[in-house]
């Protein structure tokens, strides 16, 4: 890896995240994706045949639009796509596949694993601030084991971990390998930090099902005034209980006894090492200036207007152990301002429209239900 | 309790069943479906096939109006309508001088063909024209004809089918034909049609077939089910080796990938290609990317499900990041996709102007491989011995069309290896008594 782009990329890291004027940004994440892509081609033979088949040679963008981007699903090989040797590899992170899917599985080498840490600090602590406290996980101690292997949930819980003084993990695995509340562990948490900020994570679904939805039905008050509530993992879960954003956050504010703001749902993924997307006090999502997030219209695969709604794309010049600087994600999102959020955050402003439809290939062509019964020996 | 019937047609909801023109009636309850075939069993007696096939031939006429928009399939739908179409098709199923309306005579019998009642119609939700080609080959057997019109095919049916009512000024058709629209998960909806019918004929992919196949129709019903299929192409090497003829057969597979979005059953997926190895295979790329760039062009797409768009996506990718010797040519969007490389086995199909291209040196091979999933190979040779032999091995390896490029979605009978009209007849005989006495 060049010095100089890892000077560069590590000189990002220590510029104002949400301020810098969108041209600027765009400008400079665009010499640094070029040689990103260049230098990841040269490494990756694999990735280098899919850039060389690009219409647009990256070397001649002139646009970040305009680069090779990676659907996810490329990261769901074994072993996986790595820019880097394997001995250099400090750990994987997995997706948390919660469709039963195969997981994406993404190599991280120590430069980038620094990155990801420091860059999720950066990002949380621009939203909740940047001072230690208690730290409350709604999940078990074993979920966040150290481990080479590193699925979503434990790459979440260690990501807010530079904001803890102490942690309490307040779920346990029982027998029947349910999770369960650990009542005595939560509640005396909450009595011991009553009127103190402290800081609450966990997976949307889980914290829902296993703390929010049954306290909630109880009448359960934590008295964690100063709490903030973040949690990460997606809604299909909740979607189909039929738990909207708002009741979520309503509940889980008379559960924690603070107000609904400071429940953030924050979005991440295991291939977009490093960057959260946590929703501002507008409700909106916005990219940190070493990111940047492009909505494409499936018709054209062109950025949408204001207001409208496409792909997601993601971007970052973080990552140097494999190739995830472009990638477009299987997520439906809504471009709802380019700059001038009213919450002071520049650059694109945006909210997820949850993921985009399976499409099986279609009607009288559609022999794969039929070769998939046959491989499978399934009626 | 809703149950989950055949492929998902994700928009199934009650607004998106309504059709403005009234032809298509949203049912919801198995008694509305009964009330429709109440309506149906009270009409009177079928016309003969004669000016069943004027008013075809009037109804293609009328689809002739730019009021209808760029319906997938139309124009052909139009040229099937006509005169010659039907009659060489009636033709070829029953025979030279046969004649539907009257008895005709086989040594001491008499024959006639008789309808066999009302025909049910489950079309796919793939092919906007298939509900009507549907019923138009029942209707041509003398039938009664009852569609469930699938969710995505609602506006392009009501508008053809308004031109079959305006082009029936004698009302020959009255009462005779009924459009239905419901979820296609409602199986009490699917039962009471099934229960109705005296014949039905089924399209769709492999899910849709299975299940309607498993409705409870009536034991003398007869069922003529069309189901999912690919199909294929192969280019000899004169087919490609000239530019005039190069352009000509890329151009004709172009618009064969075009047609339906690359969805129906007669959709070429992959392009096997002759070559060896001092053949270069870029000339035939680039030749098949202007053709498919034209194509583009004259027919670009309007719209397109978000779902596809990834799996395009995701399918270029996988190709090229999968082996370091597959190549591929795209333009920006997801218009259209050509990805190639060398083998024999047909890539699992993506559709949505995805188009495989495999180099072998031996199209035998190629075509060895092949097996009843696969509907149509479309020829674009140059050498009538080695076609002959092709054609040949194909039939023996499953396959039902063997047709030359551009011509690969042309409906005719037989389709799948069987008649289209002629399921749905009965044919009578009649060994006269009084001769014998």
């Amino acid at each position: 890896m060049d010095a100089t782009l890892n000077e560069r990329i590590d000189a990002l890291l220590n510029n104002q995240l949400y301020s810098v004027a969108p041209d600027e940004r765009k400008s400079a994440l665009l010499t640094l994706l070029k040689e990103h892509v260049i230098v990841a081609a040269q490494k990756q033979s694999a990735y280098a045949n899919y850039v060389h088949s690009w219409p647009i040679d990256p070397r001649s963008a002139e646009k970040i639009e305009d680069l090779p981007y990676l659907p996810v699903t490329a990261f769901k090989q074994d072993p996986p796509l790595m820019l880097c040797p394997g001995e250099d590899i400090v750990r994987t992170v997995s997706s948390s596949s919660t469709s039963g899917q195969i997981p994406s599985r993404v190599a991280i080498d120590a430069i980038t694993a620094r990155r990801m840490t420091k860059s999720v600090a950066l990002i949380a602590g621009n939203f909740i601030g940047n001072s230690r406290r208690p730290y409350l996980v709604v999940d078990t101690k074993t979920t966040n084991m150290p481990s080479s292997q590193m699925g979503a949930r434990s790459a979440a819980i260690r990501g807010l971990q530079p904001f803890s003084k102490s942690i309490t993990y307040c779920l346990f695995d029982r027998d029947d390998n349910e999770l369960s509340i650990d009542e005595e562990t939560l509640f005396g948490f909450a009595r011991a930090n009553q009127g103190e900020p402290v800081l609450v994570y966990g997976f949307t679904y889980i914290l829902w099902l296993h703390l929010i939805k049954p306290l909630y039905e109880r009448g359960v008050c934590l008295n964690l005034a100063s709490a903030h509530i973040m949690h990460s993992g997606g809604w299909k879960k909740l979607i189909e209980e039929s738990v909207s954003k708002e009741e979520f956050n309503r509940c889980a504010a008379a559960v924690f006894g603070c107000t609904p703001q400071r429940v953030i749902d924050f979005y991440g993924m295991a291939e977009n090492v490093g960057i959260i997307y946590p929703d501002c006090p507008e409700g909106m999502k916005h990219s940190p200036c070493f990111g940047e997030v492009i909505i494409r219209d499936p018709l054209t695969l062109k950025p949408v207007e204001e207001g409208g709604i496409g792909l997601v794309q993601v971007c970052s010049v973080l990552p140097v152990s494999f190739p995830g600087h472009l990638l477009l994600t299987e997520d439906l999102g809504q471009v709802v301002q380019y700059d001038a959020c009213p919450c002071g955050r520049r650059g694109i402003s945006f909210r997820f429209f949850g993921r985009v439809p399976k499409t099986e290939v279609r009607g009288c062509g559609n022999i794969l239900a039929y070769r998939s019964r046959m491989m499978t020996g399934r009626p | 309790m809703r149950q989950h019937f055949g492929l998902p047609e994700p928009h199934d909801d009650r607004q998106t069943l309504m059709d403005p023109k009234g032809i298509i009636h949203p049912v919801a309850t198995p008694k509305e479906v009964e009330a429709l075939f109440q309506s149906l069993s009270s009409a009177k007696q079928g016309p003969c096939i004669s000016r069943v096939i004027d008013l075809f031939e009037d109804w293609g006429k009328l689809l002739d109006d730019p009021s209808l928009g760029d319906i997938p399939g139309l124009a052909f739908l139009k040229l099937w309508l006509r005169r010659g179409t039907i009659e060489g098709i009636l033709k070829r199923e029953f025979g030279q001088g046969a004649e539907l309306d009257s008895w005709f005579n086989i040594g001491r019998s008499r024959f006639k063909a008789f309808p066999v009642g009302v025909v049910g119609h489950w079309p796919a939700g793939n092919i906007e024209i298939q509900p009507v080609l549907s019923l138009a080959c029942s209707l041509l057997g003398g039938n009664k004809g009852l569609v469930r019109v699938p969710s995505r095919c609602i506006k392009a049916t009501s508008c053809i089918v308004e031109k079959l009512f305006q082009a029936d000024k004698g009302g020959l058709l009255e009462g005779r034909i009924a459009f239905m629209s419901f979820d296609h998960g409602l199986r009490p909806l699917h039962e009471a049609m099934a229960h109705n019918v005296d014949g039905a004929m089924i399209w769709g992919g492999d899910q849709a077939v299975l299940e309607s196949r498993s409705l409870p129709f009536p034991h003398w019903a007869r069922l003529a089910v069309f189901g999912p299929r690919i199909s294929v192409a192969i280019m000899d090497k004169g087919a490609w080796s000239s530019p005039e003829s190069r352009k000509a057969w890329c151009q004709r597979l172009a618009r064969d990938v075009w047609q339906f979005e690359q969805q129906a059953c007669s959709s070429p997926q992959t392009l096997f290609v002759e070559g060896d190895s001092g053949t270069d295979m870029k000339v035939l790329i680039q030749s098949l990317v202007k053709a498919f760039e034209d194509e583009n062009r004259a027919h670009p797409r309007t719209a397109i499900d978000p779902g596809l768009t990834s799996s395009i996506l995701r399918r270029r990718a996988d190709w090229l990041m999968g082996d370091a010797k597959h190549k591929a040519s795209f333009p920006n969007s997801p218009d259209w996709t050509i990805l190639y490389g060398k083998g024999v086995d047909i890539p699992n199909p993506v559709q949505g102007k995805t188009l495989f291209v495999l180099e072998t040196d031996n199209l035998s091979a190629a075509v060895e491989r092949l097996d009843g999933n696969v509907q149509t190979l479309g020829l674009g040779m140059t050498d009538r011995d080695q076609e002959a032999a092709i054609a040949e091995q194909a039939a023996g390896r499953g396959v039902d069309r063997v047709v030359k490029l551009g011509q690969m979605h042309t409906f005719a009978s037989p389709w799948d290896g069987r008649d289209l009209i002629r399921p749905m007849v009965r044919i009578v005989q009649h060994i006269p008594a009084a001769e014998a006495v």
